[in-house]
């Protein structure tokens, strides 16, 4: 059993967990201990170390899409990225179910809805909370003030009553007041920074015009054939103009100090913000629903479709003469619109996960493409010479051409072939983006099947010669079995290839996929798609490194001993 | 008639203008159901003489034939056991012998096929391990394979290239009893070649020695007429071993010493001069 795990933990590529199996089995715990303090623990520390640094580094970089986003924030895109996903597929789900399982679900959602104008009541008494606090912090001289404010919200209250306002726009009104409140609160507690910007403005002007007088005085008294002293007085200058400069830096960096600090609101006000936009978005996606389970149905649109079309047909039976025609008419379009719903999709924008979807679906055609022109040509150049002399030209040729330089000419070899993309079984972009996968990823496999090839045992042949085997049975028995493993490592390092390229290929040509995914968040510029970005990073990371695992498996099982490692 | 022979075979490697000629001139001939060990020293082309008479090398001048036909190539007919075994590491135990007997025996029935198989792993003791991979046997168990491997074949010779220099002492003494065994059983024509002189009084017939390379020839043959089968037990104490023992060792020394002398001879070429002392009559 141990040897098993062992054994199976090796195949995986994943040896530095030996340690642990052992300490399970007890064997020899101080060295397992140490083994994985070693290899464990340590390369943990290291990453959650990394964590820390991003997180402490990310917010002081600023960008114009605002701050590098810290962990936290990348997690929580995550999860707006995952509900955005759930929620798309709600809606699909909402348009295809028919009968009482959608009534079941139209119930659900309904309560759901009246759930939601709690958290509308909680948002309305934070704000209340939100505006107390501040309140409490009005000093005693300014009661005027406090009772002004204290005296608006009652006034928005009864406004609310008289309005018979909804929970939804009383919590909105609410926040909107509390939100101008505590914007006064912030600049009043900055009226003292201000001010002190504004006194220290006035001072450094001052002691400016009293320098630059004192020099004027002292440029009177130089005699003009005064050398020594007309150096020392540059001198003079110069230090008047550095000290001016600094005095001037010095402002500038208050003045920005302040504007920021103008800017930025008090926390709790861009929590409730959040929460309300959160909450906003849930109530638009509830709507989406009841609609999408009643009206926006697919089968009760159908159903509705067929009740008017009953009614025609009824209509069709009992008249005569030339309204029939129009009747005929109308009741030919009605069949065909039944069809057409009947045979629609809810259009659902694609989810990040659809994007990963279709990015791996275009990284293994790539990858497939490649694996069928690289093997069979790498055994070629493996068995004869004068292939292999006649193909290397063309393979240094090509080996060191970039995906940038492959895609544009790709596209518009693929566009000559399918001239109209809405009606061909595949999109050009992604077929594109799969072809310069391909040329990109087929290079380590072809040279190292090559070198596999060539690298044969001549003992292996010689049994082949004298079991006088075939051409075909000398390949698949002794040539491929042999080389399988370099293949393999071709295999792996041209996947890892693929996937790179991949992502910089849907990039440029806007074929769907992460890629692409990336470009739309790049393109919209905010801090919450910076944020999406690094999600989408982590992604491709993780599917690297999983497809690399995989390949690692298989690389493991058809190697034995002695065989020949790859380049 | 002569099963296999060779007619004043050379060979030789490399471009014209930098030859090696490995053999040269060398005649042998085996007669069926003869067991023929040829010893000579490392480096002295044993393995080319091996390939020379299995088909995978063709002679440069001179002939090769096997059965009065000229060789044109390697076949089942003649079954090489290599020196180092030749296994293929990616198959099981089954799998190699069974790699040989469906090319040889194509017309076998599955069935049919898995006993026959069985019967030779058996045959060299290698019961149980028919799942396992070369590199997880040890060197005698993949020397053992190799030879069922090669059986199997039912070549009309074998072509034994050093099956057990590879091997400890025990595991050889061993397997060298297996190999007489099977010899005995059916009487192929077995050539041997080796680098041990006991094994070779052992085992063979005749023993015929190469003298050292570059450019070996055949030397003379001994024949060994000691009655079999023979104890290695008792052999020790056999004065017609002990001679016949001697005898070759002493022979193989002295070709050994004449080669070296050659060799000397004719690569340093001194220059024939005299010193000359001036000023002294």
């Amino acid at each position: 059993m141990k040897y098993k795990i062992i054994r199976i933990l090796d195949v995986a590529g994943l040896r530095v967990f030996e340690p642990v199996v052992l300490l399970c089995y007890g064997e020899e715990p101080r060295e397992q201990l140490k083994k994985i303090g070693l290899y464990i623990v340590i390369p943990i520390l290291v990453m959650v170390a990394c964590v820390i640094a991003w997180d402490l580094i990310g917010p002081r970089i600023k960008t114009r899409a605002g701050e590098v986003p810290t962990p936290a924030q990348v997690v929580t895109a995550y999860d707006g990225i995952a509900d955005f996903h759930k929620r798309e597929y709600t809606k699909v789900a909402d348009y295809n179910i028919e009968g009482e399982k959608r009534e079941a679900a139209l119930t659900k959602t309904q309560e759901e809805i009246a759930a939601l104008e709690t958290d509308w009541e909680a948002i309305a008494a934070q704000c209340e909370d939100l505006l107390e606090s501040l309140l409490a912090k009005v000093p005693a001289e300014a009661a005027a003030k406090k009772t002004e404010i204290e005296e608006g919200w009652r006034q928005l209250v009864a406004d609310l009553k008289s309005d018979q306002a909804t929970a939804t726009d009383a919590a909105r009104r609410k926040f909107a007041y509390v939100e101008g409140i505590s914007a006064q609160f912030v600049s009043a507690s900055l009226s003292k920074l201000s001010d002190a910007v504004t006194k220290q403005e006035q001072v450094y002007k001052k002691d400016q015009q009293a320098r630059a007088k004192d020099l004027v005085a002292i440029a009177a008294k130089i005699q003009a054939d005064d050398y020594k002293q007309k150096v020392a007085y540059v001198h003079q200058v110069n230090d008047h103009l550095a000290k001016t400069g600094q005095e001037n830096d010095h402002l500038k960096s208050l003045r920005a100090e302040l504007s920021e600090r103008r800017g930025k609101s008090l926390p709790q006000v861009e929590d409730l913000r959040q929460q309300i936009s959160k909450t906003g978005q849930k109530a638009e996606f509830l709507a989406t629903r009841v609609n999408l389970l009643t009206d926006g149905n697919r089968q009760q649109k159908i159903d509705k479709a067929q009740a008017e079309m009953e009614d025609l047909k009824r209509k069709y039976a009992v008249a005569s003469g030339p309204e029939m025609f129009g009747l005929a008419q109308q009741l030919i379009q009605r069949e065909e619109r039944i069809n057409t719903i009947a045979t629609s999709e809810f259009a659902k924008p694609p989810t990040f996960f659809d994007q990963i979807w279709t990015s791996l679906k275009c990284v293994f055609t790539g990858f497939f493409i490649a694996t069928a022109i690289a093997i069979p040509i790498g055994v070629f150049c493996g068995m004869s010479r004068v292939f292999m002399a006649s193909m290397t030209p063309l393979i240094s040729l090509f080996k060191p051409v970039s995906p940038i330089v492959w895609l544009p000419i790709v596209f518009f070899i693929v566009g000559a072939f399918i001239t109209k993309p809405d009606e061909a079984w595949v999109q050009p972009s992604f077929l594109s983006s799969a072809i310069t996968v391909a040329l990109c990823s087929l290079w380590p496999t072809l040279v190292n099947t090559a070198l596999g090839v060539s690298a044969i045992d001549q003992d292996h042949l010689n049994v082949a010669r004298v079991l006088r085997l075939g051409l075909w049975d000398r390949l698949t028995k002794i040539i491929i079995p042999s080389a399988l493993p370099l293949i393999f490592t071709g295999l792996r390092i041209s996947l890892g290839v693929g996937w790179m390229v991949l992502i910089a290929a849907e990039l440029l040509s806007s074929s769907p996929g992460i890629g692409k995914f990336v470009w739309d968040m790049f393109n919209n510029g905010s801090s919450a798609t910076f944020a999406q970005m690094f999600v989408a990073c982590g992604f491709v990371g993780v599917i690297g490194l999983l497809l690399d695992r995989i390949m690692i498996v298989f690389q493991r099982m058809v190697s034995f001993d002695g065989a020949p490692t790859g380049l | 008639m002569a099963i296999l022979e060779l007619d004043n075979a050379t060979v030789g490697f490399g471009e014209s203008h930098r030859r090696y000629t490995v053999l040269e001139g060398a005649n042998l001939q085996v007669h069926e159901n003869e067991f023929v060990a040829i010893i000579g020293f490392s480096g002295s082309g044993k393995s080319t003489l091996i390939s020379l008479l299995g088909g995978l090398v063709l002679p440069n001048e001179g002939a090769a034939r096997f059965k009065g036909q000229q060789m044109s190539g390697p076949g089942p007919d003649r079954g090489i056991v290599f020196q180092n075994y030749s296994l293929l590491p990616w198959l099981t135990v089954h799998g190699n012998i069974e790699l040989a007997v469906k090319q040889v025996f194509p017309k076998m029935s599955r069935s049919e096929r898995r006993d026959y198989i069985q019967h030779y792993i058996d045959m060299v003791s290698l019961t149980g391990s028919e799942g396992k991979r070369p590199s997880e046997l040890s060197g005698g168990m993949r020397q053992r394979l190799s030879l069922a491997r090669t059986l199997s074949m039912q070549p009309e010779v074998l072509l034994l290239d050093e099956p057990l220099s590879a091997l400890d002492a025990l595991t050889r003494s061993v397997l060298q009893d297996e190999i007489i065994r099977l010899w005995e059983e059916d009487r192929r024509t077995v050539v041997m070649v080796t680098n041990d002189v006991d094994e070779a009084v052992l085992m063979a017939d005749r023993i015929v020695p190469l003298t050292p390379g570059p450019a070996a020839t055949l030397g003379r043959e001994f024949p060994v007429t000691l009655e079999r089968p023979r104890d290695r037990t008792t052999l020790n104490f056999n004065p017609e071993f002990k001679k016949l023992r001697n005898e070759i060792t002493r022979y193989m020394m002295a070709i050994n010493e004449e080669a070296k002398q050659l060799r000397v001879a004719s690569e340093l070429v001194l220059p024939d001069v005299e010193p000359i002392r001036i000023g002294v009559a």
